[in-house]
Formats: structure tokens, sequence, C-alpha cells
């Protein structure tokens, strides 16, 4: 089925009033846009009047304001560009190094509360797509005429695979993490480096492509902080009215005014339904004429839950990501060790981690993940039932493109992937854990450093915040809250998305939330012997 | 009678295929309310675009309107050919009156052309038109046998349909803005259709619309299109309009600058008739000269000036100092009255006996434009030899491909890349021409002299035909002139964005030219035409922008027209309807940071808007040149910077805004501020700033934090607006009122 545009409404124009100053308008005939089922279609992800941040003369003020997202990213800056010289520069003990203290030891926790709390609550104040964009608008807030750079359209073979390409990036950019044991805690020019990198590549790509492109497709962290960050309680940057977006002729939203930029992340507010891609940078607030934009709110675990349209990028990518978090536990046990050594020893590949096992690992758990996937549609997929879409793509030629294509595995996988968000979430943030509990009082005597002051005896250089059984017991309790979201979240979806296509509803339903449950053992287990070996 | 539907075409042709990408489709429907041919719909599941590969025809207009860019359309067009018409040389060119270019030759052939049009929601093609004439409308009324229609259409937006279809540039207006166009395509032959009307059934009679004008007497100086213009919506309202001409003749550039071959003299002079009858005044013969506008003001209400570009640009050269040298205006005039009379150039130039043997005239033309083109064509017609030289290289001309093309078909001899050193008498002619070579890389640099005296020709007469430029003596009357139409630098207005027509840079139509850039240009310098010179004197066409085309000055001299119907300081005799002007219109603008000014300029919008005003409320920045032109009154509000009393200044957007503002013609301004402790001179730099730019500031207040907080109640902000709204009666529109604080 086709919604299509309602016919014009009338064949003859209206005649111009006798001192009419635009005659365009007259010979403008515009088709009506579709409108049925909208409603429907949008009320289960809408957040409530209510929840609008923006309807308090403060915030709005704060939101109006073209240097909002300026004075989030210059901190930010800051303390990057002391990144990039203090590792350079600074003590190669790398718990004493500015550098690796507030990379490893904060700012990566920090993320991670971020995106489970916010969602896209970094991208707003990142200073590594922050800083190429100034370059690229040639203007620190203002709202600049002329752009630097290229312009180029991502290309629409990349473009197609949405998140997928950024979770490509992320995999690489963990195993050279791995590799130069950068985070481990290694040599602190290796951050300089791998800050460098980034800022470089982020530079490039903006001034080659438009708008957030890089952050769009390319920053490693965009697809986690797109998929975890579907937990936060932001809803983004989302219409007050949605008829009168349908109705606006302009887009100023999308096309930019001159009051805003267009949206960098390719996010209309009329049809945003879940916070995935909106980097709360307020352009869209600020540029809609008709005040028709609000900052919405939402209860936590809606854009996991609501969304009517399930993405298969997205899908994909918390499935590759939670392979990757397996891989990060793995990782630390014998077992692995053993294997990766003697993959390396016949291989003649210096150390750890070896690519072969590290991308193995991966995809054995994201295939293990949608192998069960497609034994549950197997059981439990009605053989009648159409793949989710089908009816959509009814009349209209095959739907062959990764985003589009439909198949009985589908309709499961893509609403069950979407519940273990949770669960993959907890398992990142848990990861982090123990380089905060063990190591976060460090930034002091690093700081102290700087000065010349800072060195391995002081106190707070050795403090642990937690010990190590207390780290572990924290990160099964992350992992088991992650999981009865993730419960919650997929009884939810399933009943919604399953049961209709499942000829045994109940068990569908069952086997699914027997898979988060499964997902959060098996990383609650793995907590628990990582311990051990270590 | 055949004619194919789009249905036959795709028959025959491969479908283009349309591909949505589903990752950055936000659902908007831009391409779903533009498609013309509704191949597009809505997914209800995912809420993005679908697309029908079966219905598309290729005309991308999709692609252009994503806001996004998350559509591609590949293949072929779902287009027939272009209905041919070659151009009609005549065989013997020596004394020929004929018309070179035909139009339509059947209704075969036109509905078959018509068919072509894809009638667009968002039609590019009008915003391509400098008049915005409703393309798709009067197309559409050609597909249904309907010519009346056709010209009804046209009537709302054109008077000369016949002179525009004929001398207009399509290419770089409204064809070279056709979807197909736009898309890589070859457009519909709008021109052609739209002179198929005018040629096949009467124009219709000038038709009184609404009285706006009534009782109102206007001058307008100049008979030139931006005088039709401006003379033809005058009397539609019911004014009373009187036309200046200098000549002897009305119809200005379209009689002495267009030779009959392209403009036959019946279709130049139908317009003229066609007014005069309707009740307009012509007097002709009677030259308005600066210094006699006062004059004409006592007796007129208003006064339009369209007394075009018509200065010649003389090349200096050394020995030209000869009276064998002619400018463009000059040779026109004369040749077009020695071709009516038969003449040839012999005679034409009253050489006494025809020069060394029986060879022909030899005329030398300096330039390569489309004037140039024409002196040319005419001195073949008057039996003569014509050579063109011009200093561009020929990739980069500044003329129409076509004229080029017809004029060398003609035997015009053409020389680019050369230019004229110097001119000495004597030689196998009366003067000896000696030519430098030049060289021209790109478009942007002036060509360069590499070769000195490449070559010297024997010649009879030298024509200066390199173009036109305003008259000197009018600049203090209009100090805004020429306004460049160039798109300015801002922020493209969104309506043409979204209808696709600035997404592609140059089509290869236009001359790989941007259209869009070039439309948004002229309708930029429409909108300053609504925008008074001076009180109760508008300027339009040449003369506001210099030389331009046709149809660009009719639509200035219409927006003139209008401009001055809805002034409200012109006083009206007592028969007519003061009510016919609508309400007062007022734009509050205000640059506000806090929220204080804001708060203040919606007060003020408030109060007036009580008192039945129409009122517009907008940020300084999203204020433009046609916002100001539709308002009787503007006021603007800003907060000023600085720290306590020092370095007090109005904010520094505000000074931007004002500083670029385009000449305003004693448009009457309020002012106002809001500060903390003291505005200081804040608002007396911003009057500076306003009158340099030709406002008239009529009032002015500054608000302390003790009226700003509670602005509903502030007594200061009702007096502000009452003294405004007496601003109602035009007699109290003087001199600046000071609100006491």
């Amino acid at each position: 089925m086709t919604i299509l545009a309602e016919a014009e409404p009338s064949a003859s124009p209206p005649s111009p009033e006798p001192n009419v100053i635009d005659p365009v308008s007259v010979a403008v005939r515009l088709r009506q846009p579709a409108r049925s089922g909208i409603k429907e279609r949008f009320s289960p992800t809408d957040p409530l009047p209510g929840w609008d941040l923006a309807r308090h003369p403060r915030v709005a003020r704060i939101l109006h304001n073209r240097k909002f997202q300026f004075f989030l990213i210059l901190p930010n800056q800051i303390i990057f560009w002391a990144v990039i010289f203090l590792g350079l520069l600074g003590t190669v003990v790398p718990g004493l190094n500015f550098a690796t203290a507030i990379t490893w030891y904060i700012w990566f926790c920090l993320v991670f509360v971020l995106m489970v709390v916010v969602g896209r609550g970094w991208c707003v104040m990142c200073p590594f797509g922050g800083f190429a964009e100034w370059i690229q608008r040639r203007a620190l807030w203002q709202r600049a005429q002329h752009r630097l750079g290229l312009g180029k359209k991502m290309p629409e073979p990349l473009a197609r695979y949405g998140f997928l390409l950024s979770v490509a990036t992320f995999l690489v950019l963990t195993w050279i993490e791995e590799f130069f044991n950068i985070a481990g805690p290694g040599n602190p020019a290796f951050t300089s480096f791998m800050v460098i990198g980034i800022v470089a590549s982020a530079l490039i790509f903006f001034l080659v492509f438009e708008r957030r492109s890089f952050c769009r497709y390319v920053c490693p962290l965009s697809a986690l902080i797109g998929t975890v960050g579907a937990m936060g309680s932001v809803a983004g940057f989302r219409t007050r009215d949605r008829q009168v977006c349908l109705d606006c002729k302009t887009k100023d939203c999308m096309r930019g005014s001159e009051d805003g930029y267009g949206c960098p992340w390719y996010t209309w507010p009329g049809s945003a339904d879940s916070n995935l891609s909106c980097g709360l940078c307020s352009e869209c607030y600020k540029s809609c004429p008709e005040e028709n934009v609000g900052l919405f709110l939402q209860k936590p675990l809606t854009s996991v839950v609501a969304p009517k349209r399930r993405r298969a990028d997205v899908a994909w990518a918390v499935a590759a990501l939670w392979g990757l978090v397996i891989f990060q536990q793995v990782n630390a046990l014998g077992i692995y060790t053993t294997v990766d050594g003697w993959l390396n020893s016949h291989m003649d590949f210096p150390n750890y981690p070896n690519p072969v096992d590290y991308i193995g690992i991966i995809g054995l758990v994201t295939a293990i993940t949608a192998g069960v996937v497609l034994v549950m549609s197997r059981l439990f997929g009605h053989r009648d039932a159409p793949a989710r879409g089908d009816l959509a793509n009814e009349g209209v030629e095959s739907k062959d493109s990764f985003m589009q294509a439909t198949s009985r595995f589908r309709s499961f996988f893509l609403p069950v992937a979407y519940g273990l968000i949770p669960v993959v979430g907890a398992d990142y943030f848990a990861r982090q854990l123990p380089k905060f509990f063990k190591h976060a009082t460090r930034i002091v005597p690093a700081v102290e450093n700087i000065f010349g002051a800072g060195s391995t005896s002081a106190t707070l250089y050795n403090t642990h915040l937690l010990s190590n059984p207390g780290i572990v017991m924290v990160q099964v309790a992350v992992i088991a809250l992650g999981t009865l979201a993730s419960v919650w979240a997929t009884w939810r979806i399933s009943s919604r998305e399953l049961a209709p296509i499942a000829s045994r509803p109940l068990a569908a339903r069952l086997s699914a939330v027997g898979l988060v449950v499964a997902c959060g053992l098996a990383a609650s287990i793995l907590y628990v012997l990582m311990h051990a070996a270590s | 009678m055949s004619v194919m539907t789009l249905d036959d075409q795709r028959s025959q042709m491969s479908s283009p295929k349309v591909e949505i990408l589903i990752d950055r489709c936000a659902g908007c429907q831009e391409c779903v309310i533009r498609c013309p041919v509704g191949a597009l719909g809505m997914d209800p599941v995912t809420w993005t675009a679908l697309a029908d590969s079966e219905l598309c025809v290729g005309c991308r207009q999709c692609v252009r309107t994503c806001p996004f860019s998350a559509i591609t359309v590949d293949g072929p067009m779902v287009l027939e050919p272009r209905v041919e018409i070659s151009v009609r040389h005549p065989q013997h060119l020596a004394g020929s009156l004929s018309e070179t270019r035909p139009g339509i030759a059947s209704w075969d052939d036109a509905l078959k052309e018509a068919s072509r049009c894809l009638s667009c929601p968002d039609p590019t093609c009008v915003r391509g038109c400098p008049a915005h004439n409703d393309i798709p409308g009067f197309i559409a009324a050609i597909s249904h046998g309907d010519l009346d229609e056709a010209h009804a259409v046209l009537a709302r937006t054109t008077f000369l349909p016949d002179v525009c279809s004929r001398v207009c540039d399509q290419a770089i207006q409204c064809e070279g803005a056709c979807s197909w166009s736009l898309a890589g395509g070859i457009p519909v032959a709008i021109g052609a259709l739209e002179r198929f009307v005018a040629d096949n059934a009467p124009i219709p009679p000038l038709e009184q619309i609404g009285d706006g004008g009534k009782g109102l007497k206007v001058a307008v100086v100049g008979s030139g299109p931006a005088g039709i213009g401006a003379a033809w919506t005058l009397c539609q309202a019911g004014a009373q309009v009187s036309v200046f001409e200098k000549d002897a003749e009305p119809g200005g550039l379209l009689r002495w600058g267009i030779p009959d071959f392209t403009l036959p003299k019946a279709v130049e002079r139908r317009c003229w008739d066609d007014l005069v009858s309707a009740g307009v005044q012509l007097r002709l013969g009677e030259e308005v000269r600066p210094d006699k506008l006062g004059e004409l003001l006592e007796h007129h209400d208003a006064v339009v000036l369209a007394n075009g570009a018509g200065n010649p640009i003389r090349l200096p050269v050394k020995g030209g100092d000869t009276e064998a040298i002619w400018d463009a205006t000059r040779f026109l005039t004369s040749a077009r009255e020695a071709l009516a009379a038969g003449q040839s150039m012999v005679e034409l130039l009253g050489q006494p006996q025809a020069p060394s043997s029986q060879e022909p005239p030899v005329v030398l033309v300096v330039g390569g434009g489309n004037t140039a083109m024409d002196v040319a064509r005419l001195s073949r017609r008057l039996g003569a030899k014509a050579v063109c030289v011009d200093w561009m290289d020929r990739r980069f001309a500044p003329v129409r491909p076509d004229e080029l093309e017809e004029a060398e078909a003609e035997g015009v001899e053409i020389r680019f890349s050369t230019t004229l050193a110097s001119l000495e008498a004597g030689g196998d002619r009366p003067i000896t021409a000696h030519l430098d070579g030049t060289r021209q890389d790109n478009p942007g640099e002036l060509p360069k002299v590499v070769i000195h005296d490449v070559d010297a020709l024997g010649v009879d007469l030298v024509v200066m035909a390199m173009g036109y430029r305003l008259d000197p003596s009018f600049a203090p009357l209009s100090p805004a002139s020429p306004v460049y139409r160039r798109a300015l630098s801002g922020i493209a207005d969104r309506r043409w964005e979204a209808s696709g027509i600035l997404a592609v840079s140059a089509p290869e139509y236009a001359r790989h030219q941007p259209v869009g850039r070039l439309s948004m240009g002229r309708e930029e310098a429409r909108v300053r035409a609504g925008l008074p010179a001076a009180e109760r004197v508008w300027v339009a066409g040449d003369a506001l922008v210099g030389p331009a085309t046709v149809v660009e000055a009719m639509a200035q001299g219409r927006a003139a027209a209008h401009a001055l119907l809805s002034d409200r300081r012109i006083a009206r005799g007592p028969s007519s309807d003061q009510g016919a002007r609508g309400a007062l219109r007022v734009l509050v603008a205000y640059e506000s940071r806090g929220g204080n000014t804001e708060r203040v300029a919606k007060r003020i919008a408030e109060l007036i808007n009580i008192a039945a005003a129409k009122v517009t409320v907008a940020k300084l920045e999203q204020v433009h040149s046609a916002d100001i032109a539709q308002a009787d009154l503007v006021v603007v509000g800003t907060w000023v910077e600085g720290f306590v009393v020092a370095g007090v200044h109005v904010a520094a957007r505000t000074r931007r805004w004002a500083a670029q503002l385009p000449w305003l013609g004693e448009k009457p301004l309020a002012t106002f501020c809001t500060y903390g402790v003291s505005p200081k001179r804040a608002l007396l730099e911003l009057r500076e700033t306003l009158e340099s730019h030709g406002a008239k500031v009529v009032a002015e207040a500054s608000f302390g934090p003790a009226a700003t907080r509670r602005a509903d109640k502030a007594p200061a902000v009702e007096t502000f607006a009452n003294t405004l709204l007496g601003m109602h009666d035009p007699n109290r529109m003087g001199g600046v009122r000071r609100i006491p604080r």
C-alpha cells in the first residue's frame, strides 16, 4: 500500500489580487501532502507536549542563542587539544599523563553515561566534529553563508548501509586501540595520535562532504551512541504540531534559514520517531519560522520500544556491537590468550589481537545472535504471514536494497535486535567501570603533573574507588539492570511486532525474552570469569 | 491531429529508474507534493517516499527539491522531441523587412509542443520568467484549444506577449528554468507557444481591474517597455496616466533598438495603440530632464521614471574624431528609416559617389553583443558588408548563440579576440581601421592585447555598438541606480530553493549559466523597483538596473506601479475611495538578544493591530527588501550594546542590517531601542545610517528597564504606538518625533 498525495485541489488557479506583488504564488499548485495514517504512525513515539523543555522561556532563550552549541563544544575542545599536546609532550607514565587519564578513565565512562541518559548528548558537545564543523562553516557560531569545502553528498553505495560504516570504523578503531594498547594504558603519545587521527579524518570528511556526513556515517562512535542512546530520556528536537510541518512549504529546518543551518544530521523534526539521529544541535529549533520545534524529553527506552520503523542498519549494528563487547570480555580469559598466541605464532603476526580471532569472535557472536533469531523465525514464523513491509510495498517495484529488503527472518530479527539494545548498552557501560573505579582518581595527580607536581607516589594515584570484587558486583548489577530493561522492552516489542506474525505468539515472545536473558547471563558470567582470570 | 500522450511516449521509451535512499529520506514529502506526474507516494510504515518508476517521466524535480539528497533518478527522460522551428533567412537580403524567426506553424505542432509541458506543481519556469507569467496555465489552455483563455492567463502578468515571445532570450529565462532543461533535456518551447497564442488570437483589450488608482494622476517618463508596464498597470487600476516620450513616436527601445526582422513594426505599435485607446495620454516629443521633475510632481500625484539607459558607450580610439563614427542608436534609428524608405547604405551615408569601384560599402561594428549583431544585420540589409570586432574570446562573448548563428548565416563577418586600435583617414576606403589581436583565457578576466596591428581594414563607417549606460544627469534622482541584477549574497529564499531552480548550477540549455541565480537576481531588481527613489517617485526598467531586457523592464514597471498604487503618502482626489488602499501595513522588525526588545516589539505590534492596521512582526535578519517594499511604515527595534555608559551603540547585527539596506526613497521608518542604563547616541547613529539609505525616520523612542520589563503595561510603549498610528495621516509624516522616556 502506498499512500498517494491527494489530487490537485482545483484545476483553475485562483485569480490574483489586483495589486499582488508576488505573482509566482498564483502559478504554484502543489499537491496536498499525504496525511492518512499519520496519527497511528507517529502517536506511539510522539512525546507529550508537556515534556517540551523549550516551553520554558529560559531554555528557549538558550536554544535560540547561536552560541548554544559553541559553548558546549568549547570546554571539550580545550580538553582535547590539551590531550593532543600533553600526550605528545607530557610524561610517558600513562597513569600520570593527562591525555591517558582524562580520555580513558573519565571521558569514555562519561560518554556512556550521556548515551544512556541523554542519547546523543556527547554529539552536541563533541570537539572532533565540532572543530571540523567550525572550519566547514567558517564560523564558530554565526550563521555563515559560504561554507568551505566541496559539499559532496555521501556516496550512495556507502550511505545505503546507514550506520554500518560507523560500526566498521568502530571495529577498526577498537582493534587499533587493542593492538597498540592505547587505553591499556599504553604510551600516552598513542592517545594523542588517535585523537589527531580522529580530528584529521573528521576534518577531511567535513571538507569533502556536506553537513555532518562524517558524524552520520563515519564517526566510530556514531552507531554506538545512536543505538545505545535509544535508551536515553531525551527525545531530541521534534515537531510540536505535525500538521504545521506538513503544510510548511519551505522546510527551513532542513534547508536552513537566516537563523539556523539545515539539519546537519539529515533529520526532519516532522518525522523523527526516535532520538537515533538527532544531534541535539538545535539548528532546526533556530531555523523554524513557525516556532514549531521543541526539545522534548521522553520516558527511558521509548526510542527502543516505540518506533514503528525498524531499521535494518540499526539491528545489525546492535548485533555487531554485541559481538565486539563480548570479544572485549572474552579477551581477558586464559583460553583466548592461548588461541590468540597460537594464531599469532602460526601467522607470524606480532601480537594481540590477531585480526582473525578478533573478526572471528565478533562475527561468531553476531552470527549466533542472528542464527537464534533465524531459528525462532523458522519455528514460530507464520508461514503465510506477509513479511514486514510487504504490504507497504505492494504495487511498487521490488525493494532489494539493504534497508528495504523484507523477509520472514528480518520480520523477527529487526524487533528482537532493538530489544537487545539495553543489555548491549549495559554491557558496554559495565566494561568501562573497572577503569573508572580503579583509576578515575588519577586525574588529580595527572593534572598536577602538568605543573610538575604529580607523581606515582601520590595517594590518589593508587586509590581505587572500589575493590575488584566490588567492581564485579557493580558490573553484574549493571548487566542485571540492562537485562531487566531488555526483557521489558522485548516483551513490549514482541507483543506488537512478533505476535501478529507468529504461528505461536506466546512461544515467539518467550523465546525472544529468552534470548535477551541468555545474553544478559552470558555477559554476567563472563565478568565473573574475567575477574577470576585476572 | 496526432498528439502523443505520456502513456504513448512511455510505451516507446525505457522508463527512468527512481531510487530513494531510505537511510536519508525523512518523509518530508517535498518531492511528493511537487512530482508533476504523481509518481511518488509515502510508505505508511517507514514513512519514507515510495516511487513508482512506471509513472516517472524522468524530469528529476524530486532530485532537485529533496532537502537531504535522498532521491536519485537514472535513465532517460520520457519526452518527445521539441517541435522544430527553423529560421527563415530572406533569399534577397538587401532591402528585406521580413521577420526571420517564424512561429509555430500549425495547431498540430502547437498541441504537440504543449503536450511536452508537465504542468509542474511548483513550476520553475514561472520563476525563470521575469514577469512570472503562469506558463503551465497558459500552456494548459492551449492544450484545451482555448487561446482566449491562454490570453486571459497571460494578461494577468504581461501586456506584451507578442513582443516578449519574439525578443526574449528564453534560454536564460523561462526555458532555461524549465524542468526538462534543469534535468539536462530540451525544454518546452515556451516562447514559441506564447507567440502562437499572440499570433493566432487577438490580444484582449486592456481591462480595468479594481479602482485602486482612481483619482490618481501619474506621469510616466519614457514609453519603452518599463513605461508600458507601468502605464498598463496604472491604467488597469483606473489611474489617469500621462506618458512623456522625448521622441516623435512611442515605444522607446522597442522602436529604435530592435530591428524589424526581429520585431515587426505592426507588433511594436500594437501595445501603444491599445494603451492610447484605453485612455493613456501620450505626450510625444516632450523630454523630461531632471530639472523638470519638480514641475512634473506639482502637476501629478506621482512619477515613474522609465527613461531607459540610452547613453551609448564609446570606445576611446586614436583618430576617432571622425564623422564616420556613429553610435548604435543613431545607426539603428537611421538604418531602420532608410530601410523602410527603400534606401541603401550608400544613400544612408550620403556618399556622393560609389566609393572606389562598385564594391559595397564596409561597416565596421565595434562590439560583439546582440546590439552589434542587429547593427551588422541591418547593414547587410542595406547592401553593405559588415565586419564585427569584439575583444572577447568567442567562447565567452555575451551574444545569444542563435543571433550569432543567424548573423553569420546572413554573411556578417565576426572577428572575436580582435579590437579596434586606431583609425586613420584615407586608404582604399574613407577610413582605415587598425586592429589588434587579443587573448582571453577565462570568462572572468579582461582580454589582453597580444598582437599589435594584426590587420588594417578599409571601412566606410564605424559603428560603436558596445552597449549603453544610464544617463548620468539622472543619477541624483535615482541614487541607487544601477541596481546590479546579481543575486544578493544573502541566504536564498527557501520558496525558490524548494522549487529546485537553484539546485542546478548551470544547465546546458541555458548556455551553462546558473539560471536560478540569474532569476533571483532579476527578482531582486523587481523588488527594488517597488521601492521608491524619492517620495512619490519610482524608477523602473533600464533606468534602474542599466541595460537589461524588455520583459524585465516591463515587470519592473509593473512593480513600481503596484507600489505606487498602494503607497499611502500619495493623496488622491476627492472622488477616490481611500479605503481601496487597504489597511495601514506596518512591519515591526526587531533585533533582540535577551527577549526585551522582542517583548516591546510584540507589544507595539499588538497596540497597532488593535487599531486595525495590518501588522507583521519579524526578526531583523528575516526582513528583506521585498518586506520593506510592501510596508507603509517600518518600525525597527534593537537592543543597545556597550558597557554601562561606555561604547553604547545599537547592536552590531542591527548596524550590519542597516548598512546593507537598499535605497529606501523616503520610506517612513520609526526606530526604538531598549537599554539598561542609557541609550546614549545609539538611535542617532542608527538614524544617520538609515537616512544615508534614503529612509525617512519619522519617530524614535528608547525604552529603559522599567518599560521593557513590563512592556504590556508601559505607558511609554503605548504612547509610541499611538504616535505611529497618528502617522496614518500622510500630512503628519514629517519630522522626527521624539517620544519622552
